[in-house]
This record gives structure tokens, C-alpha cells and sequence, in this order.
């Protein structure tokens, strides 16, 4: 089978949007999260989200859907930049195209007419035109991209929840390592920053409400997490054969390696609390990339920071690194950018590029006492100097489902 | 690894002309067609002629075990589980084969929350203006609706409940919301069998484009020809090698020689539309399904997202 080399990467996260900027403010432990702006959540509960700043520069037909649906235009510029940095001017039918996304954007505004929802003149308005757009696919990207840079032969939109970015990458891996694929641009996208989203996730509890905490409010693993924090962004890679891409010239940023899936079975919301389900998707991508758990040096863990997904994840770790987990330093970069749902997977997929290609791993800045049960060997403080050769990410999902994937550090060989 | 030869065993469906697979089935082959009504709630619209399919009755509570997991499910979600627990059944899923070693690959439809969940919630946010007030949306609306709201709409609901239900723990991909993305979950359930990732797969799609919201997105652009109607459904099979078929002696209701999913330049084409309606995301599943039953046959659709599916299936060796 191939190897499969990282030839582009791109980002739009609440830290920085591009890799560069991404890359710095993880490394300097720069959180991008602060009160919403994106609504007024005076009554919201909730009022802390990792927001996007800045303009994207986006083409006017991507713009003018985004202004509806801010994730697709993150979308769009994070494939934009990984393909630039790939050098691919164009999707071919020889490529795959594989996004992560979510939850379809609502208006909930346009819903009420005359002071009553109204279904009815929603409908009438829809028809005539007067409001463009009141529901958007989660395809939407998909076709967009595939409009402006040229159709693959499959273009793909998974809605795998938190494991979707993570999904999309090893399906792209897997699909060029088994040769079905030349090029595959795989990734996540998302944002729920919106009020049916916030809302949403504060009535299920998975929210922290401890907005005067502010930037530091993610906590991950620590004795006074509350919950998660909700992040958008965008995160895309190109995947190529490694030895197709060396000999074009390409400068390869690390090697996807492992990948592994696997289902809780066990509740909608909260995770098997043995940690099966996780356990056994660390397993399986260390066993797709034939390695053993001591061959990995680095490890950026799902850490959302609510209370049962982290110890769950850290009992998970400790089993499958039973022996070695003391030493495998582990960073929980939501801390920073919040969870990012579809794209989280993604994300940190282009967080671990970060140890791999500079030699650091990003802190989790958040973390001043370690939870009971969530003992690992966290990266605090500061960002710490790294040598290794695999890392780990994990992805685990409401409703169950579980993502890990294996990266490592370019050797120079081909 | 060499890929190995996969077949059907089990076949689950919810369809308008049936509950069931044999149901389904038998009046697909009688040539019955779906009965269909107006919604009201399109009812003095330009759309209040338009007509969906309309879905046998349905016992989700017997079939499924209990009210407690209804409670979280969408619409979609409780045909999903219908057609995939008939399926598991057929299989003997859970009977003969360690969950870990079951994949679930899916696709799922365009979101559709229930009105009942969403117009207690509005009612609450609006403002003197007569307008929607995020203000009141956060301190009066939210606590108006299902707290389970999010389950409801999640697109990866349908499928993970599939998995809690059928205690399938394996590998698992879904994908949403046209045809083609519900093709490449064939695709990747029928791989993972060949290649031996996984020893068996429930492979499917649920969707409901029979809401009205939906409706009005379809017929606003331009995804029902003349003619068509959309229809609720489910279909769901269990895809596992010939050998451990024969192992168990468990008949084998056609082979899956191959499956797979290109870019098409062709219009939308669904060869269930005339009589089932136009189900979307369940369509390759339920079209799969109908074809394990007699005759046997190739089966291929284009979905509205331009990826044609295409499935060979033969009688089992």
C-alpha cells in the first residue's frame, strides 16, 4: 500500500485564520475564545463562543451564501488555501472530496410573520422569491467548492457530529493509500454559533456557563471544567501519494498513517463510560498504522472539557498506553479554539502538524488542576519542545461515534 | 487481502407501499403505487395541490421495544430504525456477530424539525416589534421547547440510534443529504465487507422529504420534476461475505458483485419515483433492498447532487 503524504494544509479557526496564524497562536497558548458577538445572547446562559475574526476575502457567490451560513464560507477559504499550498489548481476525476459538517443553518427570523410563526407565508415567501434562502443543505460547500475548482469523481459530505473532520481525513487517506484515489481534499467545516446552536447545546448541559471566565473558560481536563465551549472554523488537507508528491516536488508536511472507527452503541449524549468505544478507535488506528503505543510520542486528545467525555478519554488513553502513557505528552488544543464540532477533527488534525513540523506542542493554557480521573501527561503552561515521530488525535462524537487518526513526521524518504 | 464475495442477508424497508420488506416488495411487484395526500399546512399556498406520498401504518413502539428511545428521534430516525432493526433480524445480526466487528454506513436527508418542537419556541421570542427577538428567544423560547431538540435535528441521529438499538459498535461512516451521498455508503459497507475490515455491515438510508419545510425547499428549487412527489422512507441491509453466510446457513438473498459512485453530467434519475416517490437520501437503500428480492438485477440511480450510483447484484452463488 501507499504512503500517503499532507501536501496542503488550510485553516480558518477563532485563533487565526491561516495556517501560519494558527500555528503561532497554539504555540503561544493564544485562546480565541470571548463572548459571542455573533448575536445578542444577553439571555443566553451561554455567552462564550471561539468566534472567527476577520474577513475571508471570499468570491461574491460564496459570500453572498455565507452571509447565511458563515461555515461555508470558512469552508471554502480553508480548501482554498490547502490547495494553494498543494499547488493543485483544479479537482480532477481522479480526486475525492470529503467535508465534515453538521447542522443545517436555520433563520429562525424568517419564520415569523406578522408577530406569529407562520408557516404558511414562509412557504408563499420561499416561493416568490422574497427570501432566497431559509434552509441550506450541508452540501452546500461540496458544491460550491466543486463549482469553482473542478468536480472530483466523488464529492462527499459527512455528517458524522465530532467525528466528521477526522472521518473525512482517514477516509481520504485510506482511499488514496489503496490507490482508489490520486488526491483526495478532505476536512471539516462548522459553526453553531448561531442561536439554534448555542441554544441547542445549552439545553442538552453541554455548555459551560461560566462566562466570566472568558477566554480560559475551556477547560479540559481540569477539576472545575463545566463544559465545552462551541468554536467555528474550517480545517482542510490535501492528500496525495508520498511518492507522487516527492516526485513533483512537493514539500510535504507530514504523513497521514492510521485511522480508526468505531461506535459507542451506548447513549446519544454521553460516552461509554468504560471507554470502550474510545478505546478501541486509538487501537484500531494504531493497528492500521502497524504500530505499537509506545512509538507515539505525542498525543492531541478530544478534550472538550465537560466533565464525563474527558475522564472517559483520559481512562481510554491510560488503557491503550498502559505502561507509556506518563510519557506521551498530550495537548488539548479546544482549550484555545473551542470545539469546533464537524471541523474539531480537522482542526486538530492541523494542530499536530505543528509538533511535527516545528517541534512544538501546543499547551492547554486552561489547565491548572487536574480533574480526578483525568490524570495524563498534559502540556500545561506552555508549549513544549517535541521530537518525536507519530502523533495521535481523537475525535469522539455525540451520538456515539469515534475517530482517531495517526500522523507522522516526514522522514525525507520516499 | 483478497476482496471476497459479499451477499445480502438481511433486508429491512418502510416505504409508502409497505412496513415492511415483504410488504414492500410484494407491492412493488404487483405494480401497486403510493397513495398520496395534500399537507395542510401548505393548505392556500401555491403549493397547496402538491401532493407527498403517504406511509403505511407503523408500529414503532412494538417494533422498536418501548417509548424511551422515541423520544430523541426525529421522524427520519424512526423510520431508520425500523428498516434497519427488520434488516438486523433477517440477519440474525446480533445473534452472530461480535458488535465490534458490525459497521453502520448511512446516509441521512435534509433536517426537518417537527413543528410541534419549534412553534412553542418562536411563539416565546417574539418581540413588540412582532419580530423574533433573540433577547426572548434566550430567556422564554428555549425553555418552550424539547430540550432533546438537538437529537432531533442532528443529521448523524438516525443512524447512531441505528447503532444503540442493533448494538453495532464497529467502523462507520454517514453521509448526507442527496442520493449519491447515501451511494457512498454502499459503497464503503460493501468495501469494508470485501476487504475484511469488518465482518458484517448495516448499510442504508432514512429520510423524510415528505415535511412540509422540505416540500417548499424541493419545489423552490427545482428538485421535483413534473409529476413527482416526495415520500418518506427507509431501507437498510446487511451486507456480510458468502462464507460466513454459508458458515451459518443463512440464505443469501443476492450477491453484491459490485457497488460504486461517480460524478455525473446526467439529470436526476430515480428509478422509484413514478410509484414510490422520490425519496433522496433513502432511495439507493431502498432500491438495493427491492432488488435482492426477485428479480435480481443491476440497480442505479443519479442523484440531484450529479453522482451516479450503480449497484450489480446477482442471484447467490
Amino acid at each position: 500500500m501507499r504512503r500517503v503524504a499532507i501536501t496542503g494544509f488550510g485553516v480558518v479557526s477563532p485563533v487565526g485564520v491561516g495556517r501560519e496564524a494558527f500555528w503561532d497562536a497554539l504555540r503561544n497558548g493564544r485562546s480565541g475564545i470571548g463572548r459571542i458577538s455573533r448575536f445578542d445572547c444577553t439571555t443566553f446562559a451561554v455567552q462564550l463562543a471561539g468566534e472567527v475574526k476577520g474577513e475571508l476575502a471570499l468570491p461574491s457567490e460564496v459570500a453572498d451564501v455565507a452571509a447565511d451560513d458563515p461555515k461555508v464560507g470558512f469552508a471554502f477559504a480553508a480548501a482554498r488555501e490547502a490547495l494553494a499550498g498543494a499547488g493543485v489548481e483544479e479537482l480532477s476525476a481522479e480526486a475525492l472530496l470529503h467535508v465534515g459538517t453538521s447542522l443545517e443553518a436555520f433563520d429562525l427570523e424568517k419564520v415569523i410573520h406578522n408577530g406569529e410563526p407562520d408557516f404558511r407565508a414562509v412557504a408563499e415567501r420561499c416561493l416568490s422569491g422574497e427570501i432566497q434562502r431559509f434552509q441550506i443543505p450541508l452540501d452546500t460547500a461540496a458544491r460550491l467548492l466543486c463549482e469553482t475548482f473542478g468536480r472530483p469523481r466523488q464529492a462527499l459530505t459527512n455528517c458524522s457530529a465530532c467525528a466528521a473532520g477526522a472521518q473525512a481525513i482517514g477516509h481520504g487517506f485510506r482511499s488514496v493509500r489503496s490507490e482508489l484515489f490520486e488526491l483526495a481534499l478532505c476536512g471539516g467545516f462548522d459553526s453553531m454559533i448561531n442561536p439554534l446552536g448555542v441554544g441547542g447545546f445549552q439545553l442538552l448541559g453541554a455548555l459551560t456557563a461560566d462566562n466570566e471566565r472568558g477566554p480560559g473558560a475551556c477547560r479540559p481536563f481540569d477539576a472545575a471544567r463545566s463544559g465545552t465551549v462551541l468554536g467555528e472554523g474550517a480545517a482542510m488537507l490535501v492528500l496525495e501519494p508520498l511518492e507522487k508528491a516527492r516526485a513533483d516536488g512537493k514539500h510535504i508536511l507530514a504523513e497521514v498513517c492510521g485511522y480508526g472507527s468505531t461506535l459507542d452503541a451506548y447513549s446519544l449524549s454521553a460516552p461509554d463510560p468504560d471507554g470502550d468505544g474510545a478505546t478501541r478507535a486509538m487501537r484500531a488506528a494504531l493497528e492500521d498504522a502497524g504500530l505499537r503505543p509506545d512509538q507515539i510520542a505525542h498525543i492531541n486528545a478530544h478534550g472538550t472539557g465537560t466533565r464525563l467525555n474527558d475522564e472517559v478519554e483520559a481512562l481510554a488513553i491510560r488503557r491503550v498506553f498502559e505502561g507509556v502513557w506518563q510519557h506521551i505528552p498530550v495537548s488539548s488544543t479546544k482549550s484555545m479554539t473551542g470545539h469546533l464540532i464537524a471541523a474539531a477533527g480537522a482542526i486538530e488534525a492541523g494542530a499536530c502538524l505543528l509538533p511535527l513540523l516545528q517541534g512544538m506542542m501546543p499547551p492547554n493554557p486552561s489547565l491548572s488542576r487536574v480533574g480526578s480521573g483525568c490524570e495524563l501527561a498534559h502540556v500545561t503552561g506552555e508549549a513544549a519542545a517535541f521530537d518525536g515521530e507519530y502523533v495521535l488525535s481523537n475525535s469522539f462524537g455525540f451520538g456515539g461515534q469515534n475517530a482517531t487518526l495517526v500522523l507522522r513526521r516526514f522522514d525525507g524518504r520516499g | 487481502m483478497e476482496a471476497a464475495d459479499v451477499v445480502v442477508t438481511g433486508i429491512g424497508m418502510v416505504t409508502p407501499l409497505g412496513a415492511t420488506a415483504p410488504s414492500t416488495g410484494d407491492g412493488w411487484r404487483v405494480g401497486q403505487s403510493a397513495r398520496r395526500r395534500t399537507l395542510s399546512e401548505l393548505a392556500g399556498t401555491p403549493l397547496e395541490r402538491a401532493e407527498v406520498g403517504v406511509l403505511p401504518e407503523l408500529d414503532a413502539v412494538g417494533r422498536l421495544g418501548g417509548r424511551r428511545m422515541l423520544k430523541y428521534m426525529s421522524d427520519a430516525s424512526v423510520l431508520g430504525c425500523l428498516a434497519a432493526r427488520e434488516a438486523a433480524e433477517d440477519a440474525l445480526l446480533k445473534q452472530r456477530f461480535r458488535p465490534e466487528r458490525v459497521g453502520i454506513y448511512s446516509g441521512t436527508g435534509l433536517a426537518a424539525a417537527n413543528v410541534e418542537d419549534v412553534v412553542p419556541m418562536l411563539r416565546e421570542s417574539i418581540g413588540a416589534d412582532r419580530r423574533f427577538s433573540c433577547r426572548l428567544f434566550g430567556e422564554r423560547g428555549l425553555a418552550a421547547t424539547n430540550p432533546l431538540l438537538s437529537f432531533k435535528i442532528l443529521a448523524n441521529m438516525p443512524p447512531c440510534l441505528v447503532s444503540i438499538l442493533e448494538h453495532v459498535k464497529g467502523p462507520n461512516f454517514i453521509f448526507t443529504p442527496w442520493e449519491g451521498q447515501t451511494g457512498a455508503a454502499f459503497e464503503q459497507a460493501w468495501m469494508a465487507v470485501a476487504n475484511g475490515e469488518v465482518d458484517a455491515a448495516l448499510a442504508g438510508g432514512a429520510d423524510n422529504p415528505a415535511y412540509p419545510a422540505t416540500v417548499v425547499y424541493l419545489r423552490k428549487h427545482g428538485l421535483l420534476r413534473d409529476g413527482e412527489y416526495p415520500s418518506a422512507g427507509a431501507g437498510y441491509v446487511v451486507m456480510e461475505r458468502a462464507e460466513s453466510a454459508m458458515r451459518d446457513d443463512r440464505r443469501a438473498h443476492a450477491q453484491v458483485v459490485r457497488v460504486d459512485l461517480q460524478a455525473s453530467d446526467g439529470g436526476s434519475r430515480d428509478p422509484l419515483a413514478a410509484r414510490v416517490g422520490r425519496t433522496f437520501a433513502a432511495a439507493p437503500a431502498i432500491l438495493v433492498a427491492l432488488a435482492c428480492q426477485a428479480p435480481i438485477g443491476p440497480v442505479s440511480l443519479c442523484g440531484v447532487d450529479r453522482q451516479e450510483f450503480r449497484a450489480e447484484l446477482k442471484e447467490p452463488s
